[in-house]
């Protein structure tokens, strides 16, 4: 019977082979496509220009990731990632180099609270964080007094380590890189990662051999917010300003970017290398329609579609029975 | 009027029916019975269409018929009332007895609530219950909902021209003998109507309610006879067929347990699922748990393991009062779980057997705080080795190998864990006669190591010839006491007899 339900759909999917380098070669792909028709992109100032425009979404993709391996989504990182940046924005003259930490835990206790009662009410992750993403804009709006708001040349001070390059290299670069080789490790080689990806796997027999499967989510969500805090960091940094809107627009990208990489909607496989990947696809792709001329707006067009197609080419429809 | 041409069905090379064949005349109630797993189930849902034979034919008054799905199944006429129901109990009883036949009362688009509400109403009148049809179906106790189902059933009636035949599957496993009688009378009446095929494991209700059985074992008839004159021991012995084969169960490998104690129930009660029980398991020793689905076993058995918290009563583990409220606090006391449903509880199915074996004691694969993976294939490959799981590498997903190696993944999980407890939950289910074999001699060497182990088998023989000691509960009560010691082990007769 299973069968019989899926068939239908399953053209769409690739084999697992395939699914596994498609990403890579795709970006490889536009890559190359875009350098044959303007030669100046494939250059090392260009590419470094693109990974440093990247970073901030690929760490708030980063955070998603976590929650994506366990087959749940975190729909706050945007509200949680512009909080981030009006903290910063009204508290660096003040606090100095505590408004960072101060940003992050916000984010933490975010992602605490969505993970508890995630799990101690029984709520769909969706729900849950978009009910906190709204907790999160509001408490951003009242911080800010619904403006946005310049980080003055004192504040400024404190953002050289964002701003600023080391060896050439945009420090963002290295944030970036440093989060993605701490989150390959703790996916690959801590109990943490190996329970998510069990959990997305399957979520029943893990939890009867005796993981705590709460625990793991828990972690899961403080984690994804908490980057998105980072990633609002980095924004406000780059921007010199923070605002309640300021990561509006970055939660589909975000979004896409983990299932263009290859890592199921449904959890259980895939990783933050692969949303590395992906998060190269979507901004090769925005550079892309930027040169060939797609009107700014409609950008979000072609994400949607993408995300679309990304899923229906990962999806294994042999396990999910009923859609809702 | 139907009847049922050498049906077989195989799931994944098991066979579930092999070469069935059955009649059901005009207004008779057939009974059919078997040991849990005999394939009556199966038969059940290839009449309801939710099965298509691989063999054999339908016929419906002479007419071959093919049910591809349950409508196929309404439309020739065939209702079913299910052991687990299956009325939706958000809506009302009128919605759920015209559960997707709402076209017929549709004016302009909208559903005419009186007509419908009408209609229903004379469908309860016929298994004369005073039912309102508004009702909300989750206000109604089980009993009434059953009687709905079957009101239900009784509604093809005015939507086929054929004569209607109703399955009942355990129809009367959680009433009260009260409403048995009103099922029963109904029935009777009934019958004047329609044709029925009732499936019980209480023989005694079989005997009188239907005019002819059949009896099945290992997915084939053995036996079809009047009621009239048949008994219930009779039908014991039937289910049971031929005599256990000692020698098939390494019987001559069962050493006397250790006198220590490694679990200890008193009282132990889950309200509503089972009650009073005690019993002790020591070291080295199988324990094994009879009785039909409904009998409390399977609540038992979760309980063990921290599925369903005991309500009532005490459970030692190892001397210490525990009261196990999830599988992490029961796997942490060294307890290991290996359950019915293999590739949902037992396995997560995509990951690799290393990632498998290891999932239940992680930390027997750390270096330094991090999971090292060339520590942790060595760690899956031992085990591959020591229980031959037959797996190309460590590598290989779980959902690749056959049933009995996935049991033995799950085993040397546990056994990674050390765990010195082990629930086994039908451990040969779905298994080919070599993997329980192989199985039955994994079970002696982990009884010999001094494991203790709680076992609730697919077959009476199996519990038999495994345990050292027996259990057999019914209706949520411990019904009898076996020691069973090779040699002098009782025989399934002697159990049944407490079991239905």
């Amino acid at each position: 019977m299973r069968t019989d339900t899926a068939t239908a759909a399953n053209w769409l999917s690739l084999g697992p082979r395939i699914r596994t380098s498609a990403p890579f070669l795709v970006l490889i792909g536009l890559v190359a496509l875009i350098g044959i028709l303007k030669p100046g992109f494939v250059s090392i100032d260009t590419l470094l220009v693109v990974m440093a425009d990247t970073a901030t979404l690929f760490i708030l993709a980063a955070g998603v990731t976590f929650v994506v391996m366990l087959g749940g989504i975190d729909l706050s990182i945007q509200a949680v990632a512009s909080l981030s940046s009006v903290i910063i924005a009204v508290t660096l003259n003040r606090a100095g180099y505590w408004a960072f930490p101060a940003a992050l835990l916000a984010g933490l206790a975010i992602g605490c609270f969505s993970g508890i009662v995630h799990v101690w009410l029984r709520i769909p992750s969706f729900i849950v964080t978009l009910a906190t993403s709204g907790l999160a804009a509001a408490a951003a709006l009242v911080m800010s007094q619904g403006r946005s708001i310049t980080i003055g040349d004192t504040g400024r001070s404190f953002l050289s380590w964002i701003i600023g390059r080391f060896f050439g290299v945009p420090n963002v670069i290295i944030v970036a890189a440093a989060v993605g080789g701490i989150g390959i490790l703790a996916q690959c080689y801590t109990a943490f990662g190996r329970y998510s990806t069990a959990i997305g796997a399957g979520e029943a027999a893990t939890w009867a051999s005796g993981v705590k499967v709460n625990n793991q989510k828990v972690i899961a969500y403080a984690l994804s917010a908490m980057l998105a805090a980072l990633a609002g960091i980095l924004l406000a940094g780059r921007l010199s300003s923070g605002s309640p809107t300021l990561a509006n627009e970055l939660l589909l990208p975000a979004i896409a970017a983990v299932v263009v990489g290859g890592t199921a909607i449904t959890g259980g496989a895939g990783g933050i290398g692969r949303t590395a990947i992906g998060a190269l696809i979507i901004s090769v792709v925005r550079v892309g329609m930027t040169f060939i001329g797609v009107n700014i707006f409609a950008q979000q067009i072609v994400f949607g579609a993408v995300l679309i197609m990304a899923v229906a080419a990962t999806i294994d429809r042999t396990k999910v029975l009923i859609v809702k | 009027m139907l009847s049922i041409g050498q049906v077989s069905k195989a799931f994944a090379g098991v066979q579930a029916l092999d070469d069935v064949s059955m009649e059901i005349g005009e207004n008779e109630v057939v009974g059919l019975v078997g040991e849990n797993g005999a394939g009556k189930s199966t038969l059940m849902r290839i009449l309801a269409g939710v099965y298509t034979p691989d063999r054999g034919s339908l016929r419906l008054d002479g007419q071959p018929v093919i049910l591809r799905k349950p409508s196929d199944a309404n439309a020739a006429g065939i209702g079913i009332v299910f052991q687990e129901q299956s009325l939706l109990p958000n809506l009302t009883v009128a919605e759920n007895i015209y559960l997707g036949q709402e076209a017929e009362f549709v004016r302009l688009g909208i559903i005419d609530r009186r007509r419908l509400n009408d209609a229903a109403r004379r469908q309860l009148a016929k298994v004369q219950i005073d039912i309102e049809p508004r009702t909300r179906t989750s206000e109604l106790n089980f009993a009434a909902r059953q009687m709905v189902e079957l009101a239900k059933a009784l509604a093809l009636e005015e939507r086929t021209d054929r004569h209607l035949l109703i399955l009942l599957d355990e129809p009367t496993s959680v009433l009260e003998q009260r409403d048995i009688d009103i099922l029963f009378a109904r029935i009777r009446t009934l019958k004047r109507r329609a044709s029925f095929l009732f499936v019980s494991h209480r023989l005694d209700e079989v005997l009188a309610m239907s005019d002819r059985v059949y009896i099945m074992k290992d997915a084939r008839v053995v036996a079809e006879m009047p009621t009239g004159n048949a008994t219930v021991p009779q039908l014991h012995q039937l289910m049971v067929g031929r005599d256990r084969h000692a020698e098939y169960y390494r019987e001559s490998r069962q050493k006397p347990p250790s006198p220590k104690i490694v679990m200890q129930a008193s009282g132990l009660t889950v309200s509503g699922v089972y009650k009073g029980v005690d019993f002790t398991l020591r070291q080295g020793e199988v324990l094994g748990i009879a009785g039909v689905i409904g009998s409390g076993r399977e609540g038992l058995t979760r309980t063990l393991f921290g599925f369903l918290p005991q309500t009532h009563g005490t459970l030692q583990v190892n001397g210490q009062s525990v009261r196990l409220t999830s599988p992490s606090q029961a796997a942490d006391l060294g307890i290991g779980y290996l359950p019915r449903e293999r590739r949902v509880e037992g396995l997560v199915q995509p990951l690799s057997v290393a990632v498998n074996v290891t999932l239940a004691s992680l930390a027997t694969a750390k270096v330094a705080g991090l999971i090292n993976p060339l520590r942790e294939r060595k760690l899956a490959r031992r085990w591959i080795e020591k229980l031959r799981i037959r797996a190309p590498n460590v590598d290989t997903l779980c959902l690749n190998l056959s049933g009995g190696n996935q049991q033995k993944v799950v085993l040397s999980k546990w056994m990674n864990a050390r765990s010195r407890i082990l629930i086994f939950d039908h451990p040969t289910r779905g298994l080919d006669v070599g993997a329980k074999e192989e199985v039955y001699e994994l079970i002696r060497d982990l009884s010999e190591s001094g494991i203790a182990i709680v076992l609730t088998a697919d077959t009476l023989e199996e519990t038999i010839g495994l345990s050292h000691s027996i259990l057999v509960m019914r209706d949520g009560q411990v019904t009898a006491r076996f020691e069973a010691p090779p040699g002098t082990k009782p025989s399934q007769v002697q159990l049944i007899r407490h079991m239905v």
